[in-house]
């Protein structure tokens, strides 16, 4: 039976806040099911918001949270890109590796199959942009096929260290659609020193050497460096170097390094700090591609429909981002 | 120009973000405005007399003190479109067998704070024109929020448990209060309406007569202007519990002005 009491109590406790804050209301011993109805029927009704239900109380705010979904930029909204691992086996054993890919990690590939329909069903989701990374994917051995099945559907950024453009290799990349397809090539400094001493000896070189081909062949080149937070601030011989190869400024993305993976330091990133980019593995749907290789950012282990993936991670953030404006209305002098 | 300060009672925390944003809405026109809240109506209605403020924003009880205390030189200028149709609700528990205003002889009826127009002054008033007198029925006066006129609703709402808790027969509220609890959808069984008040005006933005109107006009165009469909405006006009500002219905005070007299409620608190 309906405890009438307890509408009053809603009514009363409501007046008392402002709207976005959350107050708590209590049903004592009677029937949990029954008092959290009412709730939820009040809720409804009067355009509160519910947040928690327990055994004897819930909780409630005054109106409804605003949508972090609307505080971002449009280009920022998780969906707008799709992440795919290709695979987790590499060429390379870098010593920062956020999803500890090396010639002796498995390869994990997500196969042609599952990139066709997940392109295809991005289309549908309304994602824009499709990007492939490994691992290296060059090491597949059905890659120009792969991208191919994501350039048909959407422009396509695909992540490689630009060092295997030879023999077979360099043909399946002869391959590929020049108009829908960016290369994203990883440089991380101006000189070889510290980019060989986290990727191996003469990586600098052969990255530095697949850029010049990857213009050759008329594909447009992105560079993309890892640096410790603490650099950051030093990058413009970097960029003066880029501009040396022909990379266009908006080419050229710096981005900080992550305690992830084999790196034993970083910036730290949980699924609290990061805007989403809702990433495809073998394994499963990630909340960032920085965190594929970790169960605490696994969103789900079913990859398809996508949209419900999608869905699932942008119903995660905007708990996550709620919860956290939950937490600094109530501490505010903390 | 100044801008235009508006007097208002803060009954809710709710206040705050109400006016805020209302005073954002007046921002960069022609008629800019502030905001003061006061703790209680009596303190806004000195305040308007005495010029700290331009506007307040009256119940109709403050308004029919304000005409009293000015011998009627102030205007009435805007009201909520809810304001022209509120009415009061007599409820009993369901199934209680009240039918009109004549089943509450010899029967207790829980009456919200004495300064409420909706829960306490015009219920007796109604009860007065349909022949119950002081001697016909037994009043449970609640005066939970005295000051406020009403605005709070916890006085009503402590009249409606009253009811619940068998301490009266029946509530008089604000049709505000009744549908803050669902009408009788969300409670089934609890209470239901035995008689419904003839609608009647509540709240308004009240002027002295002495406001020029060029300085006032703008303000009202303004605040007019304010659209439902409007994104940015449907937040505030949500809050405020309205859908469009309108014109006052000043006829509509005019059951007040008569229960006033016959209660001899002072013009002065």
């Amino acid at each position: 039976m309906v405890n009438h009491a307890l509408v009053l109590d809603l009514v009363e406790r409501v007046g008392a806040v402002a709207t976005g804050a959350t107050f708590t209301v209590g049903w004592g011993a009677d029937d949990p099911e029954v008092a959290s109805e009412t709730v939820a029927a009040w809720c409804e009704r009067t355009g509160n918001q519910l947040v928690e239900v327990g055994d004897s109380f819930a909780v409630l705010r005054r109106g409804r949270a605003a949508d972090p979904l609307l505080d971002l930029d449009p280009d920022q909204l998780p969906g707008t890109r799709l992440w795919m691992y290709t695979n987790f086996d590499c060429n390379l054993a870098c010593d920062y590796c956020c999803v500890r890919s090396s010639p002796q990690t498995e390869r994990r590939a997500l196969g042609l199959d599952r990139v066709r329909q997940l392109a295809a069903e991005a289309v549908q989701a309304g994602v824009s942009e499709l990007i492939l990374t490994g691992g290296e994917p060059f090491l597949l051995p059905d890659l120009d096929e792969v991208v191919a099945a994501c350039t048909s559907q959407l422009p396509t950024t695909l992540l490689t260290n630009g060092m295997l453009f030879t023999g077979h290799r360099l043909e399946r990349l002869r391959r590929m659609d020049r108009q829908r397809l960016t290369l994203q090539i990883s440089v991380d400094s101006a000189t070889p020193e510290i980019h060989d001493s986290h990727r191996g000896k003469r990586s600098w070189k052969r990255a530095v050497d697949g850029i010049r081909i990857a213009h050759e062949e008329g594909f447009r080149v992105k560079v993309a460096a890892t640096l410790p937070a603490e650099q950051l601030h030093e990058v413009e011989p970097f960029h003066v170097f880029l501009d040396t190869l022909g990379v266009a400024r908006e080419d050229q993305v710096i981005r900080a390094l992550a305690h992830r993976g084999v790196s034993e330091t970083g910036i730290e990133l949980t699924m609290e700090s990061l805007i989403p980019e809702v990433t495809i593995t073998a394994d499963g749907v990630y909340w960032h591609p920085i965190a594929a290789d970790h169960e605490d950012q696994l969103v789900s282990r079913e990859l398809f429909p996508l949209k419900n993936a999608i869905d699932e991670v942008r119903a995660r953030f905007v708990e996550h981002r709620q919860r956290a404006n939950a937490a600094a209305a109530w501490f505010p002098c903390a | 120009m100044d801008p235009i300060l508006v007097g208002a009672v803060a009954y809710t925390p709710n206040v705050v973000t109400i006016w805020e944003g209302i005073r954002d809405y007046f921002a960069d026109t022609d008629s800019e405005m502030d905001f003061v809240l006061f703790s209680n109506y009596g303190r806004q209605v000195d305040s308007l007399i005495d010029g700290t403020v331009d506007l307040a924003w009256n119940t109709n009880l403050a308004w029919v003190r304000t005409v009293a205390q000015t011998d009627g030189a102030c205007k009435a200028v805007a009201t909520r479109d809810t304001d022209t149709v509120f009415q009061t609700m007599f409820v009993c528990r369901t199934g209680a067998g009240m039918t009109d205003l004549t089943s509450l002889r010899a029967r207790r009826l829980a009456l919200g704070s004495k300064d409420s127009a909706q829960a306490a002054i015009l219920p007796v008033q109604f009860l007065a024109e349909a022949g119950i007198g002081g001697d016909d029925v037994e009043l449970l006066r609640i005066n939970s929020d005295v000051g406020k006129h009403g605005d709070t609703g916890r006085s009503e709402l402590d009249a409606l448990r009253a009811v619940l808790d068998d301490r009266a027969d029946a509530a008089a509220i604000g049709i505000n209060t009744w549908e803050a609890i669902g009408r009788d959808q969300l409670m089934p069984g609890a209470f239901e309406v035995f008689w419904e008040s003839p609608t009647y005006s509540h709240c308004n933005f009240t002027a002295l007569e002495s406001m020029p109107d060029e300085r006032i006009q703008p303000w009202v165009d303004h605040l007019l202007a304010m659209d439902w469909e409007n994104p940015a405006h449907r937040p505030i006009l949500e809050m405020e519990g309205l859908r469009q500002w309108v014109l006052p219905r000043l006829e509509g005070y005019q059951s007040l002005f008569d229960a006033v007299a016959a209660q001899g409620i002072t013009a002065r608190w």
